[in-house]
């Protein structure tokens, strides 16, 4: 669906996008995971034809470069930063941005009616953005990326500055979106984000990719070995094994297993694996 | 690629437009400070520097030639009619007074008004002489009306007192005696004995009905005229503006146009600060839709700004331009001119704070050497010369050319060339650098 060949992007000696290649297969969510200032945000722009690459290329599969307005007619993007107008409603709010894709008359309101529902804000349509709590302008903000009915959507951390409540109901919108077919670039510095919503994700620092793979995979591959943690003749044992599973059996056939769990590496160990570093620097 | 579900290029174009447009009007500080701050200008340093008199009224010139009990009567009820104000003068400062645009007309009662009011049935009819300034030939035209309501109103008096009127039924009967005999003398004399006949047995007829009676049998008399009006245009020579406001709308519409101008630079600012501009390059628009549509809605906005205050200064202050074609031209290239501008300093400030603060220290001393605050004729010739460079000072000559300093349409396309020029070179250097900052 979307090819970034060996993208490269400095702003004078800070390289933000340094070598970065990877493809996103149609219909699935794929995740642009690592901490602010790794490069995500420059990825995305690059992806959309928004900043031009000092190096690599962009291709949207079938379609040709996204610097092309056609391509970007199949191409959605909720900003980082809220990209609303705070003296309109939601509603004027939607009809312009319809408008500037092109539609209009009974299609655009029809899309309209729908974006409202899908944000969950059709009983505040006529309210100020200005006078919405940051989650409905959270939820505004998705909803006009996907106005026009878009095949690919860029995320840049849709959840930015939202109580979990919010972020939840985000999440749960951009799953049904999946179910729906919808392919998805979504950045965040959220690993729990990552692991729930994609299918595959990049672990990426300093501009470049480090590693891209399945949550699965990648903690098969990066993290540490799993650990099967039983209680035993009322003492806890630890056993670091790749097959807690057949570590299990055996030590259910010599004792009484009182109580069991197996502690697997999350993507937090992940990143700090590959970069030595934590995701996030509370 | 070609797409055939694209949209036209005006479209989105004209969606920026009414977005910014609608921006606009709900930001009520910025609206206060195009549309209102301006009217206050002008009007404040209007009433200051001498306000324009009774400008609601109709200025007349009254010239009485005749001078007799007639004419002055005459004048007298034009002067109480409302919206009219007449001031006694000589024929040639009536005159001036007209071409130098401080008086809609000059109104002449020539010698012999009283004279052919006693003939009123033959003869030459009453004649009078209305002078009027060109550029208000509307308000002409309803002068015109009033002077030959208010001869009528004399008409009625003469019919109300009835020893008058029979004596100047039998004077005319004994003038027509010496006339020659003919079809129009013998049909005179006819109407002549009966309204004289009407008056003897009716004394007691109120004055409005004698007088309703006499002037519609009169009025059936073929070719009969009781008041001849002989109107003619004036050349304008203006030598300088017609009141105080002439000069302080001129400035007030400055001041409204750098506010939107300003106004807008910083809307393009804010639409790159707060994140909405990534969402419309994300868009399949080109940097051509979203700076047109800016440019379409800045231009909207100031000519509803200029218009507005024409309006005000033409109802309320007397402010007429002397052809609204050239008040038009002047209007739309200062318009031109300040959307160049508004691109200008919207690329020159990276964050609101900064645009904004830019954008003043530039225009203020601009402002002030171009005739903004102090007007064009009362700076120091020095200072004339250095506000040269300033495009508030090309931008007010065009507007006091097309009003108060009766520009030729040669005179104008100078300062409208420079508005236009300006306009060209900001909107260019603007596209220029806001093509660069994008990246």
């Amino acid at each position: 669906m979307l090819t970034l060949t060996d993208l490269r992007k400095a702003y004078g000696a800070t390289v933000a996008v340094d070598g970065l290649s990877l493809r996103v297969e149609p219909g699935e969510i794929l995740g642009l995971l690592g901490p602010n200032g790794a490069g995500k945000s420059t990825t995305v722009h690059l992806a959309l034809g928004l900043l031009a690459p000092d190096a690599g290329s962009v291709a949207v599969d079938g379609l040709g470069p996204p610097t092309d307005p056609a391509v970007r007619r199949h191409l959605g993007l909720a900003p980082q930063s809220l990209a609303l107008y705070a003296e309109l409603t939601g509603e004027e709010n939607l009809r312009f941005f319809g408008k500037v894709y092109g539609l209009g008359g009974a299609a655009l309101r029809g899309r309209v009616d729908w974006a409202l529902d899908f944000a969950g804000l059709t009983e505040r349509r006529a309210d100020r953005v200005g006078t919405y709590s940051g989650g409905m302008q959270r939820r505004l903000n998705l909803a006009a990326a996907l106005l026009h009915q878009p095949k690919l959507v860029l995320l840049d951390e849709p959840t930015a500055g939202v109580d979990p409540q919010s972020r939840n109901a985000i999440i749960e919108r951009i799953l049904e979106l999946k179910r729906g077919g919808l392919t998805v670039v979504y950045t965040t510095h959220y690993m729990e984000e990552a692991e729930r919503l994609c299918d595959r994700v990049a672990i990426v620092d300093h501009g470049k990719v480090l590693a891209l793979d399945t949550v699965l995979n990648l903690k098969r591959t990066h993290g540490a070995v799993p650990v099967l943690v039983a209680t035993v003749g009322g003492e806890v044992r630890r056993i670091p094994t790749p097959d807690p599973v057949g570590a299990l059996t055996r030590l259910v056939a010599e004792a009484t297993v009182e109580d069991f769990h197996v502690e697997r590496a999350d993507l937090e160990q992940v990143f700090l694996k590959l970069t030595g570093r934590r995701l996030r620097d509370e | 690629m070609s797409d055939p579900t694209a949209p036209s290029a005006l479209g989105p174009v004209l969606a920026l437009a009414g977005k910014d447009l609608r921006l606009l009007v709900r930001n009520r500080s910025a609206l206060f400070f195009s549309l209102g701050w301006p009217v206050l200008i002008a009007l404040f340093f209007g009433l200051i520097f001498g306000g324009g008199g009774e400008r609601g009224k109709i200025q007349v010139g009254g010239v009485d030639e005749d001078g007799s009990p007639a004419s002055a009567a005459l004048l007298r009820r034009l002067s109480a009619t409302e919206g009219v104000q007449v001031t006694p003068l000589g024929r040639a400062e009536a005159e001036a007074r007209v071409r130098a645009g401080k008086l809609t007309a000059a109104v002449m009662v020539p010698k012999g008004y009283a004279e052919a009011e006693t003939k009123l049935f033959y003869g030459a009819p009453r004649k009078l002489e209305l002078a009027v300034d060109p550029a208000r030939s509307a308000e002409a035209a309803m002068l015109e009306g009033i002077l030959t309501g208010a001869a009528m109103q004399s008409m009625q008096d003469l019919f109300s007192g009835g020893g008058a009127s029979r004596k100047l039924v039998d004077t005319a009967l004994a003038d027509l005696v010496k006339t020659p005999e003919g079809k129009e003398r013998a049909s005179t004399e006819r109407f002549l004995g009966e309204l004289g006949t009407f008056l003897d047995t009716q004394p007691k007829a109120t004055p409005a009905a004698a007088g309703t009676n006499a002037l519609g049998g009169a009025g059936g008399a073929d070719g009969w005229k009781p008041l001849e009006i002989e109107k003619r245009a004036l050349r304008a020579d203006r030598a300088g503006p017609a009141s105080a406001f002439d000069v302080t709308f001129p400035q007030g519409m400055i001041w409204g146009v750098i506010g939107c101008s300003l106004g807008f630079a910083l809307s393009l600012v804010q639409e790159r600060t707060r994140g909405t501009l990534t969402r419309l390059r994300a868009a399949p628009l080109s940097g051509h839709h979203v700076l047109a549509g800016k440019a379409l809605a800045c231009f909207t906005a100031i000519a509803v700004v200029e218009a507005l205050l024409f309006a005000v200064g033409r109802v309320g202050f007397g402010v007429r331009p002397s052809s609204w074609w050239l008040a038009g031209a002047a209007a739309l290239s200062v318009a031109t001119c300040f959307v160049g501008i508004m691109m200008l300093v919207a690329v020159l400030g990276k964050t609101e704070q900064s645009a904004s603060g830019l954008g003043w220290a530039i225009m203020m001393p601009l402002t002030m050497l171009g005739g903004g605050m102090v007007p064009l004729f009362a700076m120091p010739s020095w200072m004339q010369a250095v506000g040269t460079v300033s495009p508030v000072k090309w931008s007010i000559l065009a507007l006091e050319g097309a009003i108060w300093r009766g520009f030729t349409p040669a005179q104008l396309a100078v300062p409208c060339a420079v508005l236009l020029a300006v306009g060209a070179v900001g909107f260019l250097l603007g596209a220029w650098r806001y093509r660069a900052q994008a990246g």
